[in-house]
């Protein structure tokens, strides 16, 4: 059971009919079921790790989209995950009221900014595009500490308030995050059957044809790009809720490249398993890692390079005889 | 020609295109009325593709208008055009590899379909009812050119000729009022392009505007009722097939390419 295996069962669970869906399905939802019952076994550090990793498995499943739907590279992505868990704490600290406010707050508030970041770069794509939003990336620290009567500055804000009081907060923030994300790797698959995600698929893959039915690549820019932001904002307020702390160290430039790079760990890929590997990938690894210090980022690198080999391996056998393969 | 101002039917006037230096349309005129299956012939090069570029708005000549049911068309985007009524298929295939056979036909209907961003992510009743209803008039589209049993399959797995019924079942599919199909037949053994004639010629309605671009004489000459005869930019010749059979330069053309060939 490896990476590969988990990409291809979410593959085919995404888009294909037949026998092997099936097995697909049953065993996401047996996957569903352990992490469900996991708490019941667990300890403490675990639940609160795996927590951090479900947000983290939505904020890369934010990029995935992007790439998926959009065929666009993000690498600041990080800004709208900062924005989602500045809304928790901030709507917190001011209003005093809890992520059941929050977090449908957030998300609205993350699709507003991705809105506005993709309308004046609709013509933008590619290169250019990801080199806009790594300005975003850029500039959000000196945002967040420009801004210190609301974020706190350095220091930053907790977040304290519990969703359900009386129920321990371990438990609070693993079934929390662990929820959405279900729930949105459902919203997902739903999308991609749905009249928007299939006009956004074909103005990926042919933008002529797609103009001739009425599908302008403006518009398929600018909505990709604010569902994806929403679902960004979506992710940094369960990591500001499962980490009860937001402050600017945590959402450096480097955060927004980790996205992409857990992105390409899970393929790209919209399902739960992916997600989860992705997510895992970019939580786990730098904690057991952590004794390597300095090593973290070089790893990093050099897991991206095997893993977008072995992608990239994947689509070349596209090129070989058919019947292989297959 | 001269067109009454007012009259319907997808008109263009006079349109000239050019790449650089290259002249590719020079001066050209048509009338394509409702109800009448017009065909456009010209050997390779002739511009046949750039004057249907002109027409879908994804080229914009340097001179002449285009109106359509009396609208003026000039100007507007390809998108916008749709949106007029006016689909087209793709000389090269346009097929999206992620999506099905279905699915890819699908997307014909996006401008037709009502469900909002909501309903993308969350199914609701009236969503589902809203879905089924277009994947039965994308399979109508699929089955009327006979090739419904692949609906279920991806564009890589498929034949040419499938995808090219495919990528014109996908332009049908949304009933617009003007449908443009470029080399609709290339690739098609003769089988399928019997089912194409067939197909077309039962679409046609008396207010369709439908207009198929081929090198190809035979199909065009059974097909269509009226021919425009385009080469090296300018319309040399037009009138029903009979006419078009006869007329010198028509001939000279055609005759020409098969002495060289
Ligand atoms: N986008 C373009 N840029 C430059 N030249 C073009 C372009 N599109 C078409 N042409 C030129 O216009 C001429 C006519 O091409 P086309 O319209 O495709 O002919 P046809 O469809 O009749 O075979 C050709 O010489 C072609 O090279
Ligand atoms: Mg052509």
């Amino acid at each position: 059971m490896a990476v590969s295996d988990l990409a291809h069962a979410s593959k085919t669970g995404v888009s294909a009919r037949g026998g092997h869906v099936d097995i697909a399905r049953l065993s996401v939802l047996a996957l569903v079921v352990a992490l469900s019952l996991l708490p019941l076994l667990a300890g403490g550090f675990l639940l609160y790790s795996l927590s951090l990793c479900f947000a983290n498995a939505l904020a890369v499943l934010s990029v995935s989209m992007l790439v998926r739907y959009g065929g666009e590279v993000s690498i600041g992505h990080s800004f709208f995950v900062a924005f989602g868990a500045y809304a928790v704490a901030i709507v917190e600290h001011r209003l005093g009221l809890s992520i059941a406010a929050s977090l449908p707050l957030a998300t609205l508030l993350g699709a507003a900014a991705g809105f506005v970041f993709a309308f004046p770069s609709r013509r933008l794509s590619g290169i250019y595009l990801a080199v806009a939003t790594m300005a975003l990336a850029l500039a959000l620290p000196e945002i967040l500490i420009g801004f210190e009567k609301f974020t706190g500055g350095f220091e930053g804000l907790y977040i304290a308030q519990d969703l359900i009081p009386g129920i321990p907060k371990a438990l609070q923030r693993y079934y929390v995050a662990l929820a959405v994300l279900g729930l949105v790797c459902l919203a997902l698959a739903h999308f991609r059957r749905s009249a928007q995600g299939l006009a956004l698929l074909m103005a990926q893959a042919q933008p002529r044809a797609a103009e001739a039915i009425g599908i302008t690549r403006s518009w398929a820019r600018v909505s990709i790009f604010t569902l994806s932001a929403a679902v960004a904002a979506l992710a940094g307020a369960l990591t500001g809720f499962a980490s009860s702390t937001v402050s600017p160290n945590s959402f450096t430039f480097f955060s927004g490249v980790f996205l992409l790079v857990g992105s390409v760990v899970s393929l790209n890929g919209l399902s739960l398993p992916a997600a989860l590997v992705g997510g895992a990938f970019i939580t786990l690894v730098p904690t057991y890692l952590a004794q390597a210090g300095d090593w973290v980022p070089i790893l990093y690198g050099v897991a991206l390079v095997v893993v977008t080999l072995v992608a990239n391996a994947g689509d070349l056998r596209r090129f070989l005889p058919r019947g292989r393969g297959r | 020609m001269t067109v009454p101002a007012g009259s319907n039917g997808l008109v263009a006037e006079g349109i000239s295109l050019a790449f650089g230096g290259l002249q590719v349309l020079n001066d050209v005129s048509m009338t394509l009325r409702p109800g009448v299956i017009t065909g456009l012939i010209g050997p390779n090069g002739a511009g046949k593709t750039s004057l249907f570029n002109c027409l879908t708005g994804l080229y914009h000549g340097q001179r002449g208008r285009s109106s359509f049911a009396g609208t003026p068309l000039n100007g507007l985007g390809p998108a916008q055009r749709a949106a007029c009524g006016i689909t087209r298929s793709f000389q090269n295939l346009a097929m999206c590899p992620d999506l099905s056979l279905l699915e890819n036909v699908l997307v014909g209907l996006t401008l037709k379909r009502r469900s909002g961003w909501f309903s993308a992510f969350v199914p609701t009743p009236a969503q589902r009812a809203e879905q089924r209803d277009a994947e039965r008039r994308a399979m109508a589209a699929l089955n009327e050119l006979g090739i419904g049993s692949a609906a279920h399959e991806k564009p890589s797995d498929l034949p040419p000729g499938t995808l090219r019924l495919a990528e014109i079942a996908r332009a049908i599919t949304s009933e617009p009022t003007a449908i443009l199909l470029d080399e609709p037949a290339a690739g098609l053994n003769a089988v399928e392009t019997r089912d194409l004639t067939r197909a077309l010629k039962r679409l046609m309605r008396s207010d369709l505007v439908l207009l198929v671009v081929e090198h190809d004489m035979d199909l065009i000459m059974e097909l269509c009722e009226h021919i425009y005869v385009l080469n090296f930019g300018s319309m040399i010749a037009s009138g029903t097939p009979a006419e078009i059979r006869a007329h010198p330069d028509v001939i000279r053309v055609y005759l020409g390419d098969d002495a060289d060939a």
